[in-house]
């Protein structure tokens, strides 16, 4: 048995590893070299060195903040967004978890948002943010932090159903009798949630911090449906920085590649530190 | 078995999910040439193809999504009678530079593709072909509706279009008639003094007007929208005003324009914009909502002024969007700006280019040609570019049955027949437009809410035009 599986090892894995190559390896090693390049299309291209890198701080001899500001602006955006999505997805999925009436009603409306396309949501979400703030004098790009909770509540409208739905499946997966040994024990509500339910939900919490976190920075069509970036450019998050580097500036687009891979280093850090952090406090059952 | 079975069916979906991925790149150019395709192999049997048709091969890709299916049309049409093939792609709305990027990376790339301006020339410039010894050029009748670049004609324009103030003559005419209206005739309206008094009057007796003649009014100016869908108008058209004049007094080129730029005309463009938002209905605070449609507030004739082009005719005109007002209603007048208000015409240009492949093979290139020129040229390609596309070409061929119905383009030959100097696009000299448009709205949204004023407009607009322009030029030079 294990032999034959070493011989037909290659077979078995080819088809998916040509899928992965075409669809990713290929495309994400030539990206990295296109950011070294002036390009026009991707067949085009002309080796510049760093230049790309360093036109994405410095603009005609001056320091360009640009690129800076909506990489905090993304990393606060990602805070926020990851804080509250797994809080309050949690919170319901306890809720849902109780045993009451309408339970599989709930779970479905609320993971209904998640089936809607980001495009189509933001621009359903535009006409309700700009109908209720016109009455203050006031619209969804009036300041870039009206954006800012905007796309905050639009995401977390998103996304809260989805994570619910993986913290619904964790909290059922905690054996009934861990809990009752719990309670027999006269663990309070509190002590049950510290000790019991938390640390045995650690593997869930990882796999919702991590999509949330790496949805949260890869953000694109809620941030261009709903704000385009605007006021100015104040509101752009990295992803949507990146797109208007390579199709709004001329012979831009190996700088807005050069940023791309700047971006990938960072969620990919980010992810793995995220990473790490979260599995290491989980626990064996 | 029940297990074995669904094994089969998972790896079959899963292998012909991978082929069906390997598949993809050539459709895309398939699903047009495919009446292409069958029409050549009828095409040899009678061979009676012109033989300046060429051998080659001829792929469009079209700027103007509404233009799809008469394009397509026509193609098949030049196929059945020449048998060259002939592929029309279209881009969506607003993706035509993603959609042209990656189709000119492919190995069959468009051989036709749109150039809007400059800035467009210079990205393409390597794959554009100089079109100075075309028939097409030949053809021309304003020699400055082209995109000139590295000293070559980089692209032609394959129709005009023009823009100014569309206005509600019906209504405009009745106002006039009132006791102390500002003018008694809409000829009268010929300077941007006269034009702001008239709006004031209008949109401060707007209850008057339609107690008097029944309209439903609200306001003398459509809403001057500052969102995404709708600022072009102003950080656009309006800002060719400023453009035009400045160009015009410093002797430059009125497309190319130049690097530096002082800004000279800016307080014209504030008195201006000024009008649009004073003597509209719309809130100043919320105008970058994306909430209001001037379109529809002129259509069903709660406006009287409205600045955009004549590519709103057959929008205002079509039956099925259900507007009150009628062809008859439609006309159109110049910006006055206030500096040469007696001379000046319509805004007429274009943003419609045509652009030949240079990296093509040779005979597509010729073939690519001679598909222009039948296009420009016989019965079947004005019918459609004149009836069907509803377009304005700028070529001599277009004469009779073949000249354009649309009112505001009749009214832009008025005004050149009486001697009026139509006013130049120079807003296509505009250095990485988007990104300058971009800051100069910014400014302006600031500056319309109250929470900037309007020097930083004037920076946007000066020192943004300078910086983009040098990005721009560098980005060319290496």
């Amino acid at each position: 048995m294990e032999k034959s599986i070493k011989k037909y090892f290659p077979i078995f894995v080819l088809p998916t590893m040509v899928a992965f190559a075409i669809g990713f390896l290929i495309p994400f090693v030539y990206g990295i070299f296109l950011s070294f390049c002036k390009f026009t299309t991707v067949v085009d291209w002309k080796w510049v060195g760093l230049q790309n890198y360093t036109k994405i701080f410095v603009v005609n001899g001056k320091v360009d903040n640009t690129f800076l500001h909506s990489l905090w602006y993304t990393a606060l955006f990602t805070v926020v967004s990851v804080l509250i999505i797994n809080v309050v997805a949690f919170a319901i999925a306890m809720l849902l978890t109780k045993g009451i009436k309408g339970t599989n009603l709930f779970r479905t409306v609320f993971f209904m948002p998640n089936l809607i396309g980001g495009i189509v949501l933001s621009y359903i979400w535009l006409m309700i943010f700009n109908s209720i703030l016109a009455n203050y004098h006031r619209t969804i790009v009036t300041t870039q932090w009206d954006a800012f909770w905007g796309m905050i509540i639009v995401v977390c409208w998103q996304q809260i159903g989805y994570m619910m739905i993986i913290y619904i499946a964790g909290i059922q997966n905690i054996p009934g009798e861990l809990i009752e040994a719990a309670k027999i024990d006269g663990a309070s509500g509190r002590d049950m949630l510290k000790h019991v339910t938390l640390p045995l939900l650690m593997p869930t919490i990882t796999i919702c911090s991590f999509l949330t976190l790496t949805n949260g920075f890869k953000l694109f069509d809620q941030n261009f449906a709903l704000t385009g970036g605007n006021p100015g450019k104040m509101s752009q998050l990295l992803a949507l920085n990146i797109y208007d580097t390579m199709y709004g500036t001329t012979g831009w687009q190996g700088v807005g590649q050069a940023k791309a891979v700047l971006f990938f280093i960072m969620v990919a850090v980010i992810a793995v530190v995220q990473n790490k952090i979260t599995t290491s406090k989980e626990v064996q059952q | 078995m029940k297990k074995k079975l669904l094994s089969v069916v998972l790896s079959a979906a899963m292998v012909s999910g991978i082929l069906a991925g390997c598949g993809e790149a050539a459709p895309a150019a398939n699903d047009a040439a495919a009446p292409a395709a069958e029409a050549s192999e009828a095409a040899p049997a009678e061979d009676t193809a012109p033989a300046e048709a060429g051998s080659g091969k001829v792929y469009l890709l079209n700027f103007k999504p509404e233009t799809d299916e008469a394009w397509q049309e026509l193609a098949a049409t030049y196929t059945e009678q020449t048998g060259v093939p002939v592929t029309v792609l279209t881009a969506a709305d607003g993706q035509y530079s993603t959609t042209l990027q990656s189709e000119m990376a492919k190995s069959e790339a468009p051989t036709i593709f749109n150039i809007g301006n400059a800035t467009a020339a210079q990205t393409w410039d390597e794959y554009t072909y100089d079109l100075k010894d075309s028939a097409l050029y030949n053809h021309l009748t304003d020699k400055s509706l082209t995109v000139e670049y590295n000293g070559k004609v980089a692209a032609v324009a394959n129709c005009y279009e023009c823009y100014g103030i569309i206005y509600n003559k019906t209504i405009l005419g009745d106002y006039c008639t009132m006791d102390n209206a500002v003018v008694s005739s809409i000829d009268e309206i010929n300077s941007l003094d006269t034009l702001v008094a008239v709006a004031e009057d209008i949109n401060n007796r707007v209850d008057e007007i339609n107690e008097q003649f029944g309209y439903e009014l609200t306001e003398a100016f459509a809403s001057a929208g500052l969102d995404d869908g709708s600022s072009w108008r102003f950080s656009g058209h309006l800002a060719n005003m400023p453009l035009y004049y400045e160009f015009k007094d410093d002797n430059v080129d009125l497309i190319a324009g130049e690097g530096e730029i002082t800004g000279k005309y800016l307080d014209n463009f504030k008195k201006v914009w000024d009008m649009y938002v004073n003597t509209s209905e719309a809130d100043p605070m919320t105008l970058n909502s994306g909430a209001y449609n001037a379109e529809t507030e002129f259509g069903m004739g709660e406006a009287v002024f409205y600045q955009n082009g004549d590519w709103e005719f057959s929008a205002l005109t079509n039956e099925e969007n259900g507007y009150t007002v009628t062809a008859d209603d439609l006309a159109m007048m110049p910006i006055y700006f206030g500096v040469d208000d007696a001379n000046e015409g319509l805004c007429v240009g274009t943003e419609n280019h045509w652009a030949v492949n240079a990296k093509a093979p040779q005979e597509d290139i010729d073939s690519t040609l001679a598909f222009l020129e039948w296009v420009i040229t016989s019965d079947e390609g004005r019918d459609a570019i004149t009836n069907k596309m509803g377009l304005s070409a700028p070529f001599d061929t277009f004469t009779g049955d073949y000249a354009s119905n649309n009112a505001f383009a009749a009214c832009a030959g008025e005004y050149m027949a009486n001697g009026k100097t139509s006013v130049a696009w120079s807003f296509n000299a505009t250095p990485n437009v988007d990104d300058w448009r971009a800051d100069v709205v910014a400014a302006l949204t600031a500056y319309t809410t109250g929470s900037g004023d309007w020097s930083a407009v004037e920076k946007a607009f000066t020192e943004g035009w300078a910086e983009q322009w040098k990005l721009a030029e560098e980005a060319a030079n290496n």
